[in-house]
C-alpha cells in the first residue's frame, strides 16, 4: 500500500492549507443494516435503526443529535426525528444530487459545525432497491420514493428511445469514452473483479460467497453497450447512517475520529441535461476533486485507500482520472496487475462497494472508509491506514468527495 | 411508429415550445438566441452564452455527426422487446445543439462516433415529436 511516512498524526486533524473547513469536523459513528434482496424491515425502520446504530456507535443518544441531512426521498427530516426521539433540530437540509447526496451532506456538516449553527449532525439514508420493483407477496404497501429535477429532462428527451434507467442514459457518453480511448473491457472487469473480490471479506455484503472471474466478466452479456451486467452495482434494501460532529468532541468519544480533511461538491455544466455538455467526459468530481484535495492539503497519489462511487465500473474509471491518478484514457492501465486490489498501490471499495457489497447511494463507502481509519475493518483492513478518500456520484454526474484522516484520541 | 409500450411524454414549458415547434409546422426546429444567435438545447429561459432572454425556435437541416451512441441487448420495457438489439444515438447537429433518437436503418454494426447522420421528426401526438436518426 501507498505510505505517507512524510505525514504525522498531528498533521491528520491540524488542516495545513489553511482553509477554515479543514480538519474541523469528523465522523465519531457509524451505523449500517445488512445488504439484502427482500428485507423483513420497512425502509423507514432501516434508515432509523441505522441511524440508531450510528448514534449509539459514538457513544452518544438522540439528544445528541442537533442536525440532520436527509437525502433527496426515501425519508423526511422531520419523521426521523420523531421517531429517532431527536428533541431540538438546529439545522436541516438535503443535497439534491441524487447519489452523490450523502458524501456532499458530510462537507455541509462540516460547514454547520464549523460554524457553530449545529454541534452533532445525522447523515442517514436507505431504501428498498430491490424490493420496491420486486415486492414480497407479503410485503406491505410502500409509497417512499426518489425524486430529482433531471427527470423531467430524462422523460422527455431520453425516455422514448428506450432509455429507462441510470444505465441506458449514462451509456451515451461511456460508449463515447469507450471509443475515444480504445479501453478495453479488462478495465472496467477489473474494477467489478476487485469489488467482488473484497466482498468475500465481508459477511454483509450481497456477494458474499459468490466469487467473480475476468472470465466470468467477459462472458457476460451486455444490458445496453459498453455496460455489461456486471458493469452494475448491485440494488440491495439497506441502510447507512453516520454521525459527523467538531473534531474536538470527537477526541472525547468512543472511536478514533475520521477527520474531513476536506470536501467538495462539483457539477458538470448544464448539470440537468448529459449530452450537451461542451465536454461529456467532464464529471462533476472533476471540478470537485482539486477543491476538495486543496482543502486538505493532499493529492490522491497520497491515498491508503480509495473508496470511489461504484454505480458502474466505467464511471469508477472515470472518476480515477477526475481524481488526478490517471491521465484521461489512462485508468484502464491504471488499473492493472491488481493496483485497486487490497494489497495493491490503490485499495478501492474494500467492502465490496455498490458493485458487489450493496447500493446504499454510496453511504455504505463512507462506513467502511471510517472503519479502514480505525483500523478496525477486519480481513479488509489496510496496514496502518492514514489517509482515505470517499466519491459521490449522482443523478446526471454530480460530483462529491471527502478526504477523511485518522484522527487523534 | 407505434408508441404502444414505450415511454411517451408530455412535456410543459419550454420542452413544450421546442416540441410544438417541430409539431406545427413538421420540421426539426432547436431553440435559437435573439441576442447572439447561439443554438442550444434543451431550451432554456435564458441564453447560456450571452444571458439573453430572448430567444425563438429555428428551422434546422437535421444534419450532423454521431457525438455518442448505445446499443441496447437487455430491455424492462415492453414496447421494446421486439426491437432487441436497438441503437440509440446522441447526434452533434451541424448548428451545435446535441439530440437524442432512435437509429432507422443504421444496424448496430455501422454505428461508429463520426458518422454523418440526419435528424428525422416524426409527429406523435401535439406536443411531441418522435426523433428518428438516419444515414446521411
Amino acid at each position: 500500500m501507498m505510505c505517507v511516512s512524510d505525514t504525522t498524526e498531528e498533521q491528520m486533524t491540524t488542516p495545513s492549507s489553511g482553509h477554515p473547513l479543514a480538519g474541523r469536523a469528523a465522523i465519531a459513528g457509524i451505523g449500517e443494516t445488512g445488504y439484502v434482496r427482500g428485507a423483513d424491515e420497512s425502509v423507514l425502520q432501516m434508515i432509523a435503526g441505522a441511524s440508531m446504530s450510528a448514534i449509539r456507535d459514538a457513544g452518544l443518544t438522540p439528544a445528541d443529535i442537533d442536525g440532520i441531512l436527509p437525502p433527496p426521498g426515501f425519508v423526511a427530516w422531520d419523521e426521523l426525528a420523531a421517531h429517532l426521539g431527536v428533541p431540538d433540530v438546529r439545522y436541516t437540509s438535503t443535497p439534491q444530487m441524487g447519489g452523490a447526496s450523502p458524501t456532499a451532506a458530510l462537507t455541509t456538516a462540516a460547514m454547520a459545525i464549523a460554524s457553530g449553527v449545529a454541534e452533532t449532525v445525522l447523515v442517514p439514508i436507505g431504501w428498498n432497491g430491490y424490493s420496491a420493483l420486486r415486492p414480497r407477496p407479503d410485503a406491505k404497501p410502500n409509497k417512499r420514493r426518489f425524486t430529482a429535477a433531471f427527470f423531467e429532462t430524462v422523460r422527455n428527451y431520453y425516455g422514448p428511445y428506450g432509455l429507462r434507467s441510470a444505465p441506458w442514459w449514462y451509456s451515451l457518453y461511456l460508449q463515447r469514452y469507450v471509443d475515444l480511448y480504445d479501453v478495453p473491457p479488462e478495465a472496467p472487469g477489473a474494477v467489478a473483479v476487485a469489488a467482488r473480490k473484497h466482498a468475500q471479506l465481508q459477511p454483509n455484503a450481497l456477494m458474499h460467497g459468490r466469487e467473480l472471474t475476468m472470465e466470468d466478466y467477459l462472458a457476460c452479456d451486455y444490458i445496453t453497450e459498453p455496460l455489461r451486467k456486471f458493469d452494475c452495482c448491485v440494488e440491495t434494501d439497506c441502510a447507512a447512517a453516520v454521525v459527523v460532529t467538531s473534531t474536538e468532541r470527537a477526541r472525547d468519544l468512543q472511536h478514533v475520529p475520521a477527520v474531513i480533511l476536506g470536501g467538495a461538491e462539483g457539477h458538470a455544466n448544464p448539470a440537468h441535461e448529459l449530452t450537451n455538455r461542451v465536454d461529456v467526459l467532464d464529471l462533476g468530481l472533476s471540478r470537485a476533486a482539486p477543491r476538495a484535495l486543496g482543502m486538505a492539503g493532499v493529492s490522491a497519489q497520497d491515498m491508503d485507500f480509495l473508496q470511489i462511487y461504484d454505480c458502474f465500473t466505467h464511471v469508477v474509471l472515470l472518476q480515477l482520472e477526475a481524481l488526478g491518478l490517471a491521465e484521461r484514457g489512462g485508468a484502464a492501465d491504471f488499473v492493472k496487475g491488481g493496483t485497486v486490489e487490497l494489497g495493491g498501490a490503490y485499495p478501492l471499495n474494500t467492502s465490496g462497494g455498490m458493485l458487489s457489497q450493496g447500493h446504499c447511494w454510496g453511504l455504505n463507502l463512507v462506513v467502511e472508509a471510517v472503519r479502514q481509519l480505525r483500523h478496525d475493518a477486519g480481513d479488509a483492513q489496510v496496514g496502518g491506514a492514514e489517509l482515505g478518500l470517499v466519491t459521490g456520484y449522482g443523478d446526471l454526474g454530480d460530483g462529491s468527495i471527502v478526504v477523511l484522516g485518522r484522527g487523534d484520541r | 411508429m407505434s408508441t404502444e409500450g414505450k415511454q411517451i411524454p408530455h412535456p410543459t414549458e419550454l420542452d413544450l415550445e421546442f416540441f410544438e415547434s417541430i409539431t406545427s409546422t413538421g420540421a426539426l426546429h432547436v431553440q435559437q438566441c435573439d441576442g447572439c444567435g447561439d443554438h442550444h438545447h434543451p431550451p432554456r429561459l435564458f441564453c447560456p452564452a450571452c444571458f439573453s432572454g430572448d430567444y425563438s425556435f429555428a428551422e434546422v437541416g437535421g444534419l450532423g455527426t454521431v457525438y455518442g451512441y448505445t446499443v441496447s441487448h437487455y430491455t424492462t420495457e415492453r414496447g421494446w422487446k421486439d426491437a432487441l438489439p436497438y441503437v440509440t444515438i446522441v447526434v452533434e447537429l451541424a448548428e451545435g445543439p446535441r439530440l437524442v433518437g432512435s437509429a432507422r436503418g443504421i444496424a448496430p454494426e455501422e454505428v461508429v462516433l463520426g458518422l454523418p447522420v440526419r435528424v428525422v421528426p416524426e409527429k406523435v401526438a401535439d406536443d411531441f415529436a418522435y426523433l428518428w436518426v438516419e444515414k446521411a
